[in-house]
């Protein structure tokens, strides 16, 4: 699939190798994009995308080959010096000031400075407003950045780099947490800007995107670049294949007739509110009885972060109850949601669901190293834990080097199966989980799958909630969709399609 | 991706670097001054180290920084920034000079561990208050544990100049101690003494449990990822308020041994900056108990040597101060670190 080599690099890699202690993240990586092109990079978790970008932004180093900027090699020592050559990022975890509005968001850091000394904040609406009509959005300006929706801060991203004047920018995922009309919004203003000339490098793992929008397309697998091809000549198939090798991914999960009887899980009439003191969720009710995986769709930012938090005991929901296996657990530690049951997989697993600094046995262990099969007299079985660990984590299939690894030096997707890992063999009653695939590639996501799927067939009741409608209708047994905070609607999964839930999504009801 | 954990030869390296550059910093004072700086150098080594008498001073000089650097370090790997003991410092020594001399009549041995014990005590009640309001209301620890110091050096220093001023003194300082409660010497005519054997063991205690007991292992997860800790039902509020207690109770402890071992009684000025210098040495130790008893015993060496060298030469203490506080400067360098971890822990 290897196509013939532009001319015309503005920027890309030369034999680029970066390695973290024994694993190698990119190996002798060629990359070559042509100006005024949508370029795309898919690739599955740990295939040296991020690697690759934090280089081409001067956030890290080759430890071989080099940087590629308008046909030279270069040394970037820094994002500012990425900058300043025109080369800006737009990363998954958005960098926005929350307190302030979006046009001092934009304008942050390079003000435009009147006679007077103070900040020309009519040159600076003006600038704002050029930029917006560029871009064919409509922004309200004045808005705090923490009450902005989720593609508004997205936009004012991309803007924010226009305004710095970069014309290569790097995106890095921006669909996963948008809305499909959403993402036909974003493909649509980063084709304007490819017609204006500019170069984008955009990174995603949905391919269908990817093909809609790129001009070419880099395909890199465990450290390497295993394909390089255009839009007009690959397909969905192919890229997939290209990702995963030769590993199939899984089917649907084949989803059961409904349990009846008690229900495990019950919420009643909570309502939470988020760090900032909004309320984001409720009142709700819900229901979630042995052997069935609840589906939580909806778009970011509707209170499905709040759910989260209050079924895994993290955060205390300021009205209603919520009991679990017949006790009261409204107001508990989380440390007693575990203990009665709860097993969680965080959404951000480099900050929540692990501890990257620790050591992938810690990681295991944590919040059992009390258990008996851990420590005994308040010292830690170091042999048993690392069996156990050893154990665990072949089950699972966790690629790692030695025991005592930082989880850090893990790739995404095994980050998460270390997560889940020590999730499960807790053998809770109750697995809550957030986002299990963000980030992760196809075969690592069908792994995630089907291990959830196992839990349930084994009695086990499952709260899911995921940003990718995919995800939610390849799992669930019964799908709710929250809009501002509430369940607009319901479906079982034989009633569930693309469209139905897509539009609940949206705030629509369903069609009865 | 980001590489977290260094290689071993980095981290001597990193350790060794603000030793390193503190030394270079001094030649060059030197030589402005009109030394010579190796010469100088190898006077100070040979005053630290050159000898049983000089090895024994150095010792000494390092038994309460053993014990102040473990406060701070102990405190820091659970992530809060104490700096608190200073004033557990004086406390516990207060408390233990009180107890020496006012039970004369007991066994050594019983007056001994109930005076350390209390001063233990002291220490880590002393810190209490800021405990509660770190684990319960968020509040600042560096905040609160800073002006209890002063508060503790008042405290002590008014009780020496009024309640507890020994009859016929004219310094501001108490009776001296029983010879019962005094803690035994270990190389007569030096006055290194049994204190420098029970801090050592501390420290090492402290390695074993760091390493080795779920204690350790749920103190570092918490100063790592508070989050986290929650998250899998480790509960930072009680731990930050249990390493609040322990590092307090190990301020006083190096107190109580100080009053007992080397001073015999409480003074007023007691400590010059033991619990700051103790700071120092847990960055610079990473909050390692290996770490901790090398830069405790290279801050002893430097003070000793520093007050032996003007007897010996014409080089003035200061400059061995100027050392100091040059190591203590970039070992602070370290304080990124902790800094960076606390603010992007929410």
């Amino acid at each position: 699939m290897t196509g013939p080599q532009p001319v015309q690099i503005r920027i890309g890699a030369r034999n680029l190798t970066r390695r973290y202690g024994s694993v190698l993240a990119n190996d002798a990586v060629e990359l070559a994009v042509a100006p005024g092109t949508i370029h795309s990079i898919v690739g599955g978790n740990g295939a040296g995308k991020s690697t690759l970008m934090r280089i081409l932004q001067g956030v890290d180093w080759p430890d071989e080959g080099a940087v590629i900027l308008d046909n030279q090699p270069v040394r970037l020592a820094s994002p500012a010096e990425a900058f300043a050559r025109g080369v800006g990022m737009v990363h998954q975890e958005f960098m926005l000031a929350a307190p302030l509005t979006l046009l001092e968001n934009l304008i942050l850091g390079r003000e435009p400075v009147g006679w007077n000394g103070l900040i020309d904040w009519r040159k600076a609406k003006a600038e704002a407003a050029r930029l917006a009509g560029l871009a064919g959005v409509e922004i309200d300006w004045d808005m705090k950045a923490r009450a902005a929706p989720i593609h508004v801060r997205q936009i004012l991203e991309i803007l924010r780099l226009l305004y710095r004047g970069a014309d290569v920018l790097i995106l890095d995922e921006p669909t996963a947490v948008l809305a499909p009309l959403q993402i036909e919004e974003l493909l649509k203003l980063m084709r304007k800007l490819k017609a204006e000339g500019r170069t984008i490098l955009f990174i995603s793992h949905k391919l269908e995107e990817v093909l809609n929008c790129s001009d070419a397309i880099t395909v890199m697998r465990a450290g390497r670049v295993v394909a390089n091809t255009t839009a007009e000549t690959t397909s969905v198939e192919a890229l997939a294949h290209a990702m995963v090798g030769d590993n199939v991914p899984a089917p649907l999960i084949e989803t059961h007739a409904l349990p009846t009887g008690d229900p495990l899980f019950s919420v009643r009439g909570v309502v939470a509110r988020d760090p900032v003191g909004f309320e984001r969720l409720g009142p709700l009710d819900l229901d979630i009885r042995p052997g069935e995986i609840v589906g939580v769709a909806g778009v970011g930012g509707n209170g499905q972060d709040e759910l989260v938090e209050c079924a895994a005991g993290i955060l205390s929901p300021v009205a209603g109850a919520i009991r679990f296996a017949g006790a009261d657990l409204t107001n508990a530690s989380a440390a007693r949601f575990r203990r009665a049951g709860i097993g969680y997989v965080s959404a951000d697993r480099r900050h929540e669901g692990l501890c990257l600094a620790a050591a992938l046995t810690e990681n295991f262990i944590a919040g059992r190293e009390h258990d008996h099969a851990f420590s005994r007299l308040g010292f830690l079985r170091g042999a048993n834990i690392r069996s156990e660990a050893v154990r665990a984590f072949e089950g699972l299939g966790v690629r790692y080097g030695a025991l005592g690894d930082p989880a850090g030096n893990l790739s995404g997707g095994n980050q998460q199966r270390l997560a889940i890992s020590r999730e499960l063999s807790r053998a809770p009653k109750l697995l809550v989980v957030a986002q299990p695939t963000r980030g992760v590639d196809i075969a690592g996501s069908a792994f995630i799958h089907n291990l959830i799927a196992a839990f349930r067939d084994g009695g086990g009741a499952v709260l899911l909630v995921s940003e990718s409608l995919d995800e939610i209708l390849a799992l669930s047994d019964r799908i709710v969709c929250l809009f501002n905070g509430q369940i607009i609607g319901a479906l079982n999964r034989p009633d569930a399609s693309v469209e139905t839930v897509g539009r609940m999504m949206l705030g629509r009801k369903a069609a009865a | 991706m980001t590489p977290i954990a260094l290689p071993r030869f980095a981290n001597v390296v990193d350790a060794a670097a603000p030793f390193a550059l503190a030394l270079a910093l001094g030649a060059a004072v030197l030589l402005t001054a009109g030394f010579e700086p190796l010469g100088v150098y190898r006077l100070m080594i040979q005053e630290a180290f050159g000898g049983q008498r000089q090895i024994a001073a150095t010792l000494t000089a390092a038994t309460p920084l053993l014990l102040t650097g473990l406060a701070a370090a102990i405190a820091f790997r659970a992530g809060i920034f104490n700096v608190g003991a200073e004033g557990c410092f004086y406390l516990g020594g207060i408390v233990a000079a009180v107890i020496g001399f006012a039970a004369p009549m007991w066994p050594p041995f019983v007056l001994i561990l109930i005076a350390l014990a209390t001063a233990s005590l002291a220490g880590g009640l002393w810190l209490v208050g800021p405990g509660l309001l770190r684990a319960r209301l968020g509040v600042d620890e560096v905040v609160t544990t800073l002006m209890l110091n002063f508060i503790a050096i008042a405290l002590t220093s008014w009780l020496v100049n009024g309640p507890l001023l020994a009859r016929g003194s004219a310094n501001s300082a108490t009776p001296m101690i029983a010879p019962n409660g005094e803690l035994p010497r270990l190389l007569p005519p030096t006055t290194l003494h049994l204190g420098f054997v029970i801090s050592l063991a501390v420290v090492m205690l402290y390695g074993i449990w760091s390493r080795f007991a779920v204690g350790g292992l749920r103190s570092r997860l918490v100063g790592l990822n508070p989050r986290f800790s929650r998250a899998v039902g480790i509960e930072p509020a009680p731990i930050f308020l249990a390493t609040m207690i322990a590092s307090g109770a190990i301020g006083g402890l190096a107190g109580g041994i100080h009053a007992l071992g080397l001073v015999h009684r409480f003074v007023s000025g007691f400590s010059p900056g033991y619990g700051f210098t103790g700071i120092a040495i847990a960055l610079l130790a990473r909050n390692s108990a290996i770490g901790v008893i090398i830069a405790a015993i290279l801050f002893g060496a430097l003070s000793s040597a520093g007050a032996n060298i003007q007897l010996f030469s014409d080089v003035p203490i200061e400059i061995v101060q100027i050392l100091q506080g040059a190591v203590m400067i970039f070992a602070v360098a370290n304080l990124g670190f902790i800094w960076n971890r606390r603010r992007n822990a929410p």
